[in-house]
């Protein structure tokens, strides 16, 4: 349950950047063996800059949310808010 | 045949997985390699589409991991022959277990501050002053001035920023990761190895470090996570 003082966003969205910017950005790496193909992608609203390890787009990401795809519902909460 | 690789922990438990499928809708099974085990699922190709389904394909594995156990996950797209990732944990077995020591019983909560650009972004001195002289070489050069004044600016915000919450989080963390992103939409981006147990504790205290925080700062905490953040062993 989040705090009523954050106001949550886009949840869907937000686990789907936050989840990126996890499984792209870190973990452990053997040199060499990360091989992920771009050609295929369907992630259409978050964004090349996302891919390559930004999360740069996250306030255009929210900006533009109600154009975006809902995120599958197994990733982590996530949520937004303004202190 | 190669191995997609999910992560690496101890004592896995396999029927946690059995009704996960993996990416590229292989089953993940366990691999024993000596005292560590791998998750892994057998991959026909040498490269992962960067896709929503294969992403969650493999944070759904790692996922169901971490319910039981904590596991050092690995980078999304790692596809390798079997006597590779043999011969890896072998050569960083110490390396590998002093990691899976360091997480036990932790997850990784993640906490990013961004800009509220609809105020960070104003600035009210450089807003008032007189258009650039005439003549496009000063206009040039003007406008160079000003995107290096605001990089510089970012950076002390991002600085300052990352220290206030350094700060805060106190002693309800294990361990953090913070850095400084003086970038036009994020400030700082951090990571915290949480204890499980004391994650409401966390959650609680996070609560309040918000409340006190700057009125242009946004916030977005997320989690938890496997450790991908922790992974690695420490420089």
């Amino acid at each position: 349950m989040p705090d009523p003082d954050l106001e949550l966003l886009e949840q869907s969205d937000l686990s789907l950047l936050e989840t990126l910017d996890h499984v792209l950005n870190k973990g452990l790496v053997i040199a060499g063996e990360i091989t992920i193909s771009v050609a295929d992608i369907d992630l259409i609203f978050v964004g090349l800059n996302v891919l390559l390890g930004s999360v740069e787009t996250i306030n255009e990401v929210l900006g533009q949310r109600t154009s975006g795809g809902a995120a599958e519902s197994d990733a982590p909460e996530s949520g937004t808010g303004r202190a | 045949m190669n191995l997609y690789l999910y992560c690496l922990g101890r004592n896995l438990v396999r029927t946690s997985l059995n009704a996960v499928i993996g990416v590229a809708g292989a089953k993940p099974y366990l691999l024993t390699c000596g005292s560590i085990t791998a998750v892994v699922s057998d991959f026909a190709g040498d490269r992962v589409p960067v896709s929503r389904a294969e992403v969650f394909a493999h944070t759904r594995v790692v996922d169901t991991i971490l319910t039981a156990a904590t596991p050092l996950p690995f980078r999304f797209g790692t596809v390798v022959r079997r006597e590779r990732l043999e011969s890896y944990i072998e050569f960083r077995k110490d390396a590998l277990h002093a990691q899976l020591d360091r997480v036990q019983g932790c997850v990784e909560m993640s906490v990013k501050i961004l800009r509220d650009t609809g105020q960070a972004t104003s600035h009210p001195a450089e807003e008032q002053e007189p258009a650039p002289a005439p003549g496009p070489g000063t206009a040039f050069l003007e406008a160079k001035r000003r995107e290096s004044l605001g990089r510089a600016r970012q950076k002390q915000q991002a600085e300052k920023v990352a220290a206030w919450l350094a700060g805060e989080m106190g002693t309800v963390v294990q361990e953090s990761t913070v850095h400084v992103q003086p970038t036009e939409a994020l400030v700082v981006a951090a990571a915290y190895l949480v204890e499980r147990e004391r994650l409401k504790e966390y959650r609680k205290h996070l609560q309040g470090v918000l409340r006190e925080a700057p009125a242009d700062l946004r916030f977005l905490a997320s989690g938890p996570w496997p450790p991908y953040s922790f992974s690695e062993p420490k420089a």
